[in-house]
């Protein structure tokens, strides 16, 4: 870049950065005011903002409506980890052994295997969960941790299997192949050759699939709603439905449903853009 | 372009020199003949379809039982007269057409169709604008830009349904946030009872959709941008192109096909949203807000009426499989 020394051009400059910067800072605010505003309403006093709003600076914190969201939900909380962690489990044990051989071997049917896992991505959860309804009633997994697992395994399998297929791709073939001359296994190969150096991938996959599986509400509804079996959203969807003015201790529900997302992708920030990319752009 | 073919040609690259390594094994391990190595030998071919089938196969097992065994179940359901009695039964009688007759003559379901499409349509035109915009302002170098870069994910922290949940307090009152702004703006005269007329509350649901969009529409445009080579630009401005001209000529051919990527998924997303009308309205007021993913649900687990459920979540089924061919077909053109 040619150093321009003018005023006029170092003015024009100057506009531009103060520019730039205030409309990005305008845009970021619009992103984050809910829920910033989301934070403020749970750390104040519980009177309905029906009558005062609360302030946006938040001066005199109450965790009161922390810990009653804290009590009523912690259940729910703990059924969500178990059901996304379990989900993502299933997605790994399914997926990795998919994804290794479309990595590995040249398939005939490696386009069609991939098609159908894009198409599956597609399908809206309410036709599986109508379908679903029905037939877990009849193997008595309605109400159940397996159940709801399983259907949020529906999110996570053929997300995993796609983004593990575009990460394995970056392991060197010759890598592979020094380990089978060696003469390991196929399945050992996968187990402790390839794994370790997919780990980066494995994690992307899992809080990818983790998130799909800890943000589900429809198979939650639809599934379980009828026991103490239920995650997190649909403990959150009870409370709104039955206490609707109670800003406070709703907005509390909010933010402790969304700490355990949050915390894994502040962990796996780094991780985001490059899942995104392997995701959308197969 | 450059980049998403690069990486296609790479990838089949790889898949090619695994795919001939594969066809080498035979013989490599002829010279071994070690105990597990003669199996090789004696089948090398039915080694070479029979490994990969194993690695394969739990996925497709996989995709039999939890997508494709249900979606025919629920086609198979909504030909029937599927109550609660059914539900416990397994099935229920056969009615042929009458669950789809009764849907399609009922003004709802055209109505929620209508919704779908002008929630889908506006939702993505809107994503995909602004998220382009954003991704264009923090792909220049500020002093602020990678700060601001980290904040883009907030509004994705958030499950759909805590999303939904904030933004029904924030239009739901008229002291809330938004009545209060617009107010002082004096964009408004009186608070607007965002959610209880038709009209207004399918506009805040598709702004509360936009908003929890963004995030992806932006980062994946941001990282499209990112890999534009910024040689093309610098050879543009020497050329004496304006800012404006560099965005027609020069950005916008070269993002083509991430940003088709990005309507694509985009509106395949977006047919299915169900999280946050429900908390926000529930299909209401008087069904103004109703999409075919919320009347699918009113239908089978409110009118315990699962056969019609079946039935509408069966069009919205035609719908996002239709979506996803053209997908799916605009990927192979680009991969050529």
């Amino acid at each position: 870049m040619a150093p321009r020394k003018s005023p006029l051009h170092r003015l024009t400059r100057v506009a531009r950065e103060i520019s730039l910067n205030v409309i990005g800072c305008a845009v970021v605010a619009a992103l984050v005011f809910p829920v910033y505003w989301a934070i403020c309403v749970a750390l104040q006093s519980d009177q309905t903002p029906l009558i005062t709003p609360p302030s946006l600076i938040p001066l005199h914190l109450v965790f009161s409506n922390v810990s009653q969201a804290f009590d009523a939900e912690t259940s729910d909380i703990m059924t969500s980890l178990i059901v996304s962690c379990a989900a993502v489990a299933v997605g790994l044990a399914v997926g990795f052994p998919a994804a290794y051989a479309l990595k590995r071997f040249r398939l005939r049917y490696t386009a069609v295997v991939i098609g159908v896992l894009l198409v599956t991505q597609m399908v809206p959860s309410i036709s599986l969960s109508i379908a679903f309804y029905s037939l877990f009633d009849d193997v008595h997994l309605l109400n159940s941790y397996i159940g709801l697992i399983l259907a949020d395994s529906t999110y996570a399998v053929p997300l995993m299997v796609l983004l593990l297929r575009a990460f394995l791709e970056s392991v060197p073939d010759e890598l592979i192949e020094a380990a089978r001359l060696d003469g390991c296994g196929e399945v050992r190969c996968m187990i402790s050759v390839v794994t370790p150096v997919a780990v980066p991938g494995i994690m992307t996959a899992a809080m990818f699939g983790f998130l799909g599986a800890w943000g589900d509400f429809l198979f939650g509804l639809t599934l379980n709603s009828g026991s103490s079996v239920q995650p997190v959203t649909l403990g959150l969807y009870k409370f709104v439905t039955v206490y609707s003015n109670s800003w406070g201790p709703i907005m509390a529900t909010v933010v402790l449903a969304a700490i355990p997302a949050a915390v894994i992708l502040g962990i796996g920030q780094r991780w985001v853009r490059s899942g995104l990319r392997a995701g959308a752009l197969q | 372009m450059r980049n998403t073919t690069g990486r296609a040609s790479v990838a089949a690259a790889a898949t090619e020199s695994a795919g001939q390594s594969a066809l080498a094994w035979p013989g490599a391990d002829a010279g071994g003949g070690e105990g597990p190595r003669t199996g090789a030998r004696r089948w090398p071919r039915a080694r070479r379809i029979l490994i990969p089938a194993l690695f394969i196969a739990p996925v497709l097992v996989y995709a039999v039982v939890f997508f494709a065994y249900p979606l025919v179940f629920g086609i198979v359901m909504s030909f029937q007269q599927f109550d609660f009695a059914a539900v416990v039964k397994g099935s229920g009688p056969f009615v042929g057409f009458a669950n789809y007759r009764a849907v399609l003559s009922n003004s709802v379901t055209l109505l929620a169709l209508r919704n779908t499409i002008v929630f889908t349509v506006a939702s993505v035109v809107c994503q995909v604008g602004i998220g382009l915009s954003v991704a264009l302002l923090l792909n220049r170098k500020f002093f602020l830009s990678s700060f601001l870069r980290r904040f883009v994910l907030v509004p994705w922290l958030i499950p759909l349904l805590a999303t939904g949940t904030i933004f029904s307090l924030l239009f739901g009152s008229s002291n809330a946030p938004i009545n209060d702004i617009l107010q002082h703006a004096h964009l408004v005269q009186a608070p607007v009872p965002w959610l209880i007329q038709g009209n207004t509350a399918l506009t805040a649901i598709i702004l509360v959709n936009i908003w929890a969009g963004l995030p992806f529409n932006i980062i994946v445009l941001y990282s499209g941008l990112q890999d534009i080579d910024p040689a093309l630009h610098e050879a543009a401005m020497v050329d004496g192109a304006n800012p404006l001209q560099k965005l027609r000529y020069i950005t916008l051919p070269l993002l083509r096909p991430v940003l088709l990527i990005v309507i694509m998924l985009g509106i395949i997303a977006t047919v299915k949203v169900f999280d946050i009308v429900w908390v926000m309205t529930g299909g209401g007021p008087n069904n103004a807000t109703q999409l075919l993913s919320s009347w699918a649900y009113t239908q089978a687990f409110t009118n315990f009426n699962f056969g019609q459920g079946a039935a509408i979540s069966d069009l919205l089924l035609v719908i996002s499989f239709a979506l996803a061919l053209i997908y799916l077909r605009s990927l192979r053109q680009q991969g050529r």
